[in-house]
């Protein structure tokens, strides 16, 4: 009777899975995005499916990551070993998660998928990216582990001039170019003079801000929520190192640029020019989005990427924008890992998955589809064959830098026509910086990382915004930094620096 | 007892009960101030929805606005269909939760009472070694979503939360102070089975200690929102008021978190934000149904404190 019972049981499961694999013609792929604001995606999806039918073999399912939920949807994915997510997002600068996720062989490597079914992707991609996204695996080998999205694949961070108010108080662009930030003062004072108290002429990101004047760069696997490495940069070539440093990653917090930037910031801050709302990290984004929507600042800082001064969220604050470069765009390692797609290794379907995101990181049609929507339905075109975005675009509006290529997208009639080729350029003039492509490993000092992130946290903003005085918190910071392990921390990214240069 | 005699305690016993006006003056001072801290976020909440976004641009938050709007609620009139859906997912959830999880703490936690059940120990250390140890983020999202295949449903936002150990000891608690073992004697000697016991005799009882533990579950239904993170991918139509507002409020965080890093892009999003008014009418959306509710409950719950107290 048992035997005959298990039997039943083992025929029924045989005949159970024949059944579901005859029902299931083509293969489900699912891919996560990230920062997204969909709510209806059933008519593009059919269009997609329709179309990568035959190309890939598989029909598409999507999630629509927020920018609140993905990073732990994407985690929970992955560490579980999720089979029903065979796509997701990845980068390095939020949590520098692509290089950890690659490390720790949640990544399907796709070096052989890419000699096979990755010609048309080569050829759409510069190799610089490809690069980028060949990183080290569980085996110690380097292998490519995304497709990394060609966008906006450099940075510039820029001041945020309000130029129209700036013509108001009698200065000119060139003014502020030779005043500099230390010599902002007199601007700023004219300013508060005619708007009164509650203006705050100086807009700042403070982080940023500190980046700008000191020309340091980010640190690929620094610790992500305060960086605490610094690398300068000659402001003149970005191709090269700051001469008086060279090639040595520095304690961001114990050089005297930076002294000199959170004293000239104290100034600023005691006579009124910064908003106090700015030094407190909940608050900081909101008075930074409020007061930039009507244009209530002189001079701000944005990371810029090409063409934001024609969009509409800088056009709708009404006042004449410039924004004007510190160094030339430059090209470094989180920037060059600033929106991929990889593909877990959980999936079951990984060569579809690839031939998925090869052909929408190569087709035109795939890549508007997926990240404008359907023609006629989500925008139309005009009679020069520019895209207008319809009301049914708030429905479905995925993250247009999140999706891969999207130099492949046609120009918007608020872009302008040759906007993408433009961009295009733009970022391939964007020139590598020394350590492109160095990977700090912060495995070895991990307890110190954390150690020295808290602090940091604790002092950094408040230093940065100008909100306390550095003459007596500067030097109580560096003392609890070196408290808590700088030393180690940096003596471990010098080496790893050093090892990488070949030194 | 003699009515003399009655008379006689009487002037004592509530003199003793009763402060001087000084004592009593405090008294009323700190519970007032008590009761005022805990009523004036909320009525912050409601002033902050009514104000307009200018205001908000301008002075910030603030008791006395320059000027009122609604225009956060007819916005989130507007929201439609994913606005009342959720409202709709809430109660749903909460409801259905609610009764499920009641219905299976009363019923785990009666035999735990009973000193006549032989595997007792065993039943209660099963229950109480999930309180102290759980099983992580992970494995549980394993067990959920691959065994049971919580994902995109309802059940996924009801199982998860279903037992409680805390609320079973809590319950079993009750079942002791409450209902006294000769009481089951007696009914099973006039020819109640074990179910008529539990439901005719025993439930009316405990329905103090039900009334709390149901406000404890309900609420939780009722603010739950990281379940729907986890286990919600692809069917948004399930998904509660409050999740639908921790969204909003995760993209804004997390947007201020990496705008540096974001840039241009960080911009575009935050300017699609929905304003400070809006997450605070969702907000009022969210408390007034369960501030309803709760007058119910208290009065289950003051009668629930006493009833035990009062004993001897």
């Amino acid at each position: 009777m048992k035997r005959f019972l298990s039997l039943l049981l083992t025929l029924m499961l045989v005949l159970g899975l024949c059944g579901f694999a005859q029902a299931e013609s083509l293969p489900t792929i699912t891919i996560m995005f990230h920062g997204s604001n969909v709510t209806d995606d059933s008519a593009v999806l059919e269009k997609v499916n329709e179309y990568i039918a035959d190309k890939v073999g598989a029909k598409l399912e999507v999630i629509w990551g927020t920018w609140g939920d993905f990073d732990e949807k994407a985690a929970n994915a992955l560490t579980t070993g999720d089979s029903e997510v065979d796509m997701v997002f990845t980068c390095s600068w939020s949590a520098d998660e692509f290089n950890t996720y690659a490390k720790n062989g949640f990544f399907e490597p796709l070096d052989e998928y890419m000699e096979k079914f990755g010609a048309d992707l080569k050829a759409a991609l510069p190799e610089a990216l490809i690069q980028a996204a060949t990183v080290e695996g569980p085996d110690g080998e380097k292998h490519i582990y995304a497709v990394n999205g060609f966008k906006d694949t450099a940075t510039q961070n820029t001041w945020d001039i309000n130029v129209t108010l700036l013509t108001e108080l009698g200065y000119t662009l060139d003014d502020v170019r030779n005043l500099g930030f230390f010599g902002w003062g007199e601007i700023f004072a004219k300013a508060k003079e005619l708007k009164g108290d509650s203006f705050y002429p100086f807009l700042v990101e403070p982080a940023v801000a500190e980046r700008m004047v000191t020309n340091s760069i980010i640190v690929t696997g620094d610790s992500g929520s305060v960086n605490l490495l610094s690398y300068y940069l000659d402001p003149a070539d970005v191709t090269k190192s700051d001469a008086k440093y060279g090639d040595v990653l520095l304690n961001k917090f114990a050089t005297e640029e930076y002294a000199a930037f959170v004293k000239q910031m104290r100034e600023y801050y005691l006579a009124g020019y910064i908003d106090p709302a700015l030094a407190v990290a909940e608050t900081s984004n909101d008075a930074r989005t409020n007061a930039q929507k009507d244009g209530s600042y002189l001079i701000g800082t944005q990371s810029y990427a090409y063409g934001y001064e024609y969009s509409p969220e800088v056009i709708s604050r009404g006042v004449e924008v410039v924004f004007e470069p510190c160094t030339d765009p430059y090209v470094d390692t989180t920037v060059s890992q600033g929106a991929m797609v990889a593909v877990s290794s959980a999936s079951q379907h990984p060569e579809e998955s690839f031939k998925f995101l090869a052909l929408l990181n190569s087709d035109p049609y795939l890549m508007t589809l997926l990240n404008y929507g359907v023609e006629g339905v989500h925008y139309t075109l005009d009679e020069n064959g520019l895209v207008v975005f319809t009301d049914e675009r708030a429905n479905y509006s995925p993250w247009t830098n999140g999706m891969g290529n999207v130099t492949l997208l046609p120009d918007t009639q608020a872009e302008g026509a040759g906007f993408r080729e433009a961009f295009k350029n733009f970022y391939a003039s964007g020139k590598a910086v020394p350590i492109l492509g160095f990977i700090f490993n912060n495995e070895p000092v991990a307890n110190e990382m954390a150690a020295l992130t808290n602090v940091a946290a604790q002092y950094a903003l408040a230093l940065n915004s100008g909100a306390v005085d550095p003459e007596t918190e500067l030097p109580k910071f560096l003392e609890a930094l070196t408290a808590a392990g700088m030393d180690a921390y940096l003596a471990e990214a010098n080496a790893q620096l050093n090892a990488f240069l070949g030194k | 007892m003699s009515n003399a005699a009655v008379r006689k305690i009487k002037p004592s016993t509530a003199s003793l009960n009763r402060f001087g006006p000084g004592t009593q003056a405090v008294f009323h001072c700190v519970l007032g101030l008590f009761a005022l801290l805990c009523i004036v976020p909320f009525i912050f909440v409601i002033i902050i929805s009514f104000t307009s976004e200018e205001s908000i641009r301008q002075i910030g938050y603030s008791f006395r606005p320059l000027s009122w709007s609604v225009q956060a609620y007819t916005y989130t009139f507007q929201l439609g269909d994913q606005l009342w859906r959720s409202y709709f997912n809430s109660f749903l959830i909460t409801v259905v939760g609610t009764f499920l999880s009641v219905l299976i703490c009363f019923l785990y936690a009666y035999p735990l009472f009973r000193r006549d059940y032989g595997h007792r120990q065993f039943f209660n250390f099963l229950s109480f070694f999930t309180m102290i140890f759980g099983g992580g983020l992970v494995p549980t999202f394993v067990i959920c979503k691959s065994v049971l295949g919580l994902s995109d449903n309802y059940a996924a936002l009801i199982v998860p939360m279903l037992f409680s150990p805390f609320n079973v000891i809590i319950m079993r608690t009750f079942f002791q102070t409450s209902v006294p073992m000769e009481l089951i004697e007696a009914s099973t000697i006039d020819g109640s089975g074990e179910y008529g016991t539990l439901f005719r005799i025993v439930f009316p009882i405990v329905t103090p200690g039900i009334a709390t533990i149901a406000l404890l579950v309900s609420l939780g239904y009722w603010n739950e929102w990281f379940l729907s993170l986890l286990y919600v991918n692809k069917n948004m139509d399930i998904i509660p008021l409050q999740y639908l507002l921790m969204r909003m409020q995760r993209n804004a965080d997390f947007l201020a978190k990496n705008s540096s890093m974001l840039g241009a892009d960080a911009a575009k999003a935050a300017a699609q934000m929905p304003s400070q008014t809006l997450k605070m009418a969702l907000v009022v959306f969210i408390v007034v149904p369960i501030a309803c509710a709760y007058p119910f409950f208290q009065r289950y719950v003051v009668a629930g404190l006493t009833v035990g107290s009062v004993k001897g």
